[in-house]
């Protein structure tokens, strides 16, 4: 086989519309709840550009996307999704259900197959049944419904990790037991503060803040949620699902 | 479609027949036909540009810095250019990158605010909005694949709250309490985050003036596409000054003790 | 030359400087967005409609980008990597897939739905591009469903087939990849058709896409009959996608498999690839009783405890 590399034409060398700018993202769904975090770095090359820009954004009351990737292209698909979102509000007097937002960010990626968003989107939720969810994408929009999920710069060092404590892949259960299908809400939080804890020692793109999200199906007390330090509620009333955001400083070197 | 095993699935260059199985068709171009297209030119590469510009919060607002250069490659062009900008009475704005692209977004600008002063509904147009606006508009023209070739600093003072973000040709944006564009992201940037990071609300006037001052200093020491000739805009509840062009004392003794470039190695 | 003067007329007449594009009308969304079909992204105009870049190239722009086998730093790395199969016998047809994505050499999903669900009587597979495939299958259903309620009776799989060969061939050149089986049953009975986005279009008895379709034929091609009774049929899936998984490194971690019959599909199970080389797929029907892996096979005749080769010899003899 030729190597199609050397043999490729040569390409024309113009503008770059497309830039990276570090930073990793992480959900995790749980059996009535769901988890969302990002740190806060945004960095460009060697070169950190701020310390506090968020990648994690609450979309409705049972919905916060996380994007990473190209950070003009994140912000700007944020921003288009919850205009829809809103549209949607105004037709229909209600949020648009999470699996309907899944599907919205489907179509508007593939929107852009042939120009598309450098974005990795992660959206967590609940369901309509009242089931934590979170549903991963590609930047042209392929997606799943999945339990957890890490994107961006260290998707390679939290994932696997991921995968050995909430799937327990490559765990023997002791003799007589078996592994939990859902682990409780202070578990998974402590899960994603050492993910991410972790992959700022390891990855020079990751540090500086850590954003947690937690969406609570309705009518569920805080779980251990109340104790939590940083903890701050985005939703007004509690007769709904709630959504609390958790902050934590993270290593600035 | 690239059917061979190893490289299955992803989509063929069309423009080589690996197997040797089929003519490649030439396509009838569709495009620009008229001879003329060609000379709607976009900004591939910046021509006359501008380098770094500063940027920090204090207690009564913020400061922005920039020097009087503009370069034509390694030439130094115009060295009485200003690059900071005033929008409104809230806002500065200044620009690194090329200059002729810097031009149209003040006239842009002027004509927005004339547009928005017209309305006279008792709203005007803060940093925030400034920013917002240059924002989509440099994303906008990203997209398209024709952008406008500058790194900007929109700085500002309105209702009590300081303003300071930074938008570029890629639609890229990010608000700190210090930044630095260009060569100064490199230089200044680290000496600018060690002087203002977590003082932003102690810093008078003069601590602020000195800090940028020695700022600028160094970038004229070490960018060899800067100029000793710079402006400093303040931006605060009076409103915006940009000073008059500003020489600062330098000394080079500190050359004689380099030691490891060029041709003396002891 | 009227192009070029267009240009700027249109321009100036706008006010060159205000509009920049930032306060244009959107090109992706219309109007109609705003009622009830707020949901329906790209396609709220009834046919899709995509973002081309204002380049000269534009599928050489979507390589330079996002082609991460010419050059492996690209940034936008979309999912590849895949072994799909499915074939016609007397009781129907059956689809294996493995869940394997790959993004450069990451593993990026284990547990991907390979097998899109188009309708309750149409199944499609998914190789190549992942979005390609799960975007326009799923359109591909809005199209089955709106032939049911403009014809009264359910779409055939070579139309349907012959549809999704059609839509994908008006982007040839642009730079989509899928290859995908098509499977139901319909009048004629059952049928699969292979479609690629080049827009070849195949009627067969038999196909395997992706990376590890070459491992995944061998097993099949050695093993399919017309007459395979259903358990035979389960069980060739399974183990072709087993030999896939195992030899190809782009294909892996589970087996889905599904069974197409008279009424529609039933999704048969989903299998651990590793599970299927120790310990085989458990207690379903055409299980063999143990692991796929010739270990146990070769018990005792390995290299390294060699069985006496001098029985064999005299009983031939």
């Amino acid at each position: 086989m030729p190597d199609m590399t050397s043999l490729a034409h040569p390409q024309q060398r113009s503008f770059n519309p497309y830039s990276e700018n570090g930073g990793t993202i992480l959900a995790i769904a749980g059996a009535d709840f769901s988890v969302i975090a990002g740190d806060t770095r945004q960095s460009e090359g060697y070169s950190i550009q701020t310390r506090y820009a968020p990648k994690v954004f609450r979309l409705t009351d049972r919905a916060v996307l996380a994007v990473n990737g190209f950070a003009a292209d994140g912000n700007m698909f944020v921003k288009k999704v919850k205009q829809r979102l809103e549209w949607y509000r105004h037709a229909h007097s209600k949020d648009m259900p999470l699996r309907a937002i899944a599907r919205l960010i489907q179509t508007m990626l593939y929107a852009r197959r042939f120009f598309p968003y450098y974005v990795y989107n992660i959206l967590g939720g609940i369901e309509e049944d009242g089931t934590g969810a979170v549903y991963s994408f590609d930047p042209v929009g392929s997606y799943e419904r999945e339990a957890c999920r890490a994107a961006g710069a260290a998707q390679s060092l939290v994932q696997p990790f991921l995968d050995n404590q909430i799937y327990f892949k490559n765990q023997t259960p002791a003799l007589g037991t078996s592994h939990p299908a859902h682990l409780p809400l202070p578990t998974v939080l402590s899960i994603v503060i050492d993910s991410f804890t972790s992959a700022t020692e390891r990855h020079i793109e990751v540090g500086d803040g850590l954003e947690m999200y937690v969406v609570l199906a309705k009518g569920r007390n805080l779980q251990g949620l109340e104790g939590v330090r940083g903890m701050q509620e985005l939703t007004v009333t509690d007769d709904g699902e709630r959504v609390f955001v958790v902050r934590r400083d993270l290593k600035k070197d | 479609m690239d059917h061979f095993p190893t490289n299955w699935g992803r989509p063929r260059n069309d423009a080589y027949d690996a197997y040797g199985t089929h003519p490649i068709p030439q396509r009838p171009y569709n495009g620009h036909q008229d001879a003329f297209a060609d000379a709607v030119q976009r900004t591939q590469q910046p021509i006359v540009t501008g380098t770094s510009v500063l940027a920090i919060k204090y207690k009564d607002g913020i400061m922005m810095a920039a020097d009087n250069l503009a370069s034509y490659g390694s030439l130094a062009r115009f060295k009485d250019v200003q690059r900071l900008h005033p929008v409104g009475q809230y806002t500065v704005l200044g620009a690194g990158g090329d200059m002729s692209d810097f031009q149209y977004i003040q006239h842009m600008l002027e004509q927005l605010s004339i547009d928005e002063f017209t309305c006279q509904d008792g709203h005007n147009l803060g940093p925030a909005e400034i920013h917002e606006y240059m924002s989509h508009v440099m994303y906008a023209r990203r997209s398209k694949m024709n952008p406008l070739w500058n790194s900007l600093i929109v700085g500002g003072y309105k209702d009590g709250k300081r303003f300071l973000s930074y938008v570029d040709l890629l639609g890229t944006t990010y608000s700190a309490s210090t930044l630095a564009t260009g060569y100064g992201a490199y230089i200044a940037q680290p000496l600018l985050r060690k002087a203002v990071e977590g003082r932003e609300d102690v810093l008078t006037e003069e601590e602020a003036r000195k800090i940028i001052e020695d700022s600028m200093r160094v970038l004229f020491y070490r960018d060899a596409r800067s100029l000793n000739k710079f402006q400093i805009a303040t931006v605060t509840s009076v409103g915006v000054n940009i000073s008059e062009s500003i020489q600062l004392d330098t000394s080079w003794s500190f050359a004689e003790g380099i030691r490891g470039y060029g041709a003396q190695t002891q | 030359m009227n192009t070029f003067v267009e240009r700027f007329t249109t321009n100036a007449s706008n006010g060159l400087f205000c509009g920049n594009g930032a306060v244009e009308e959107d090109e992706e969304f219309s109007d109609a967005m705003w009622g009830s079909e707020a949901g329906f992204g790209s396609l709220a105009r009834g046919v899709p409609s995509f973002t081309v870049p204002s380049v000269s190239d534009p599928a050489a722009f979507l390589r330079l980008h996002t082609d991460d086998h010419a050059d492996p730093n690209c940034k936008i790395k979309i999912q590849h990597g895949t072994t799909t199969l499915a074939f016609r016998f007397q009781g129907g047809v059956i689809v294996a897939v493995d869940s394997r994505a790959t993004a450069g050499s990451y593993v990026a999903s284990g547990t991907v739905k390979k097998v899109i669900e188009i309708n309750p009587y149409l199944l499609g597979t998914m190789a190549g591009g992942a979005a390609d495939c799960q975007y326009w299958e799923t359109y591909l259903g809005m199209h089955c469903r709106l032939h049911e309620l403009r014809n009264r009776e359910r779409i055939s799989v070579s139309a349907a087939s012959k549809y999704l060969s059609n839509l994908v061939y008006g982007y040839k050149g642009m730079g989509l990849s899928m290859g995908t089986m098509i499977c139901g049953w319909d009048k004629t009975g059952p049928a699969v058709f292979y479609v690629d986005s080049d827009g070849t279009r195949l009627k067969g008895d038999l196909f395997s896409v992706g990376s590890g379709s070459t491992f995944a034929y061998g097993v099949l091609d050695q093993g399919y009959r017309w007459d395979l009774s259903d358990e035979e049929a389960q069980e060739l899936g399974r183990r072709s996608i087993y030999a896939a998984g195992h030899r190809d490194a782009f294909s892996g971690n589970t087996c889905n498999l599904y069974h197409v019959k008279e009424n529609g599909w039933n999704f048969i199970g989903n299998y651990d690839i590793s599970k299927l080389h120790y310990d085989g797929p458990g207690d379903v029907a055409g299980s063999p009783g143990h692991g796929y892996g010739y270990d146990l096979r070769v018990e005792g005749r390995s290299s390294v405890n060699a069985p006496e080769a001098a029985p064999a010899v005299a009983a031939q003899a």
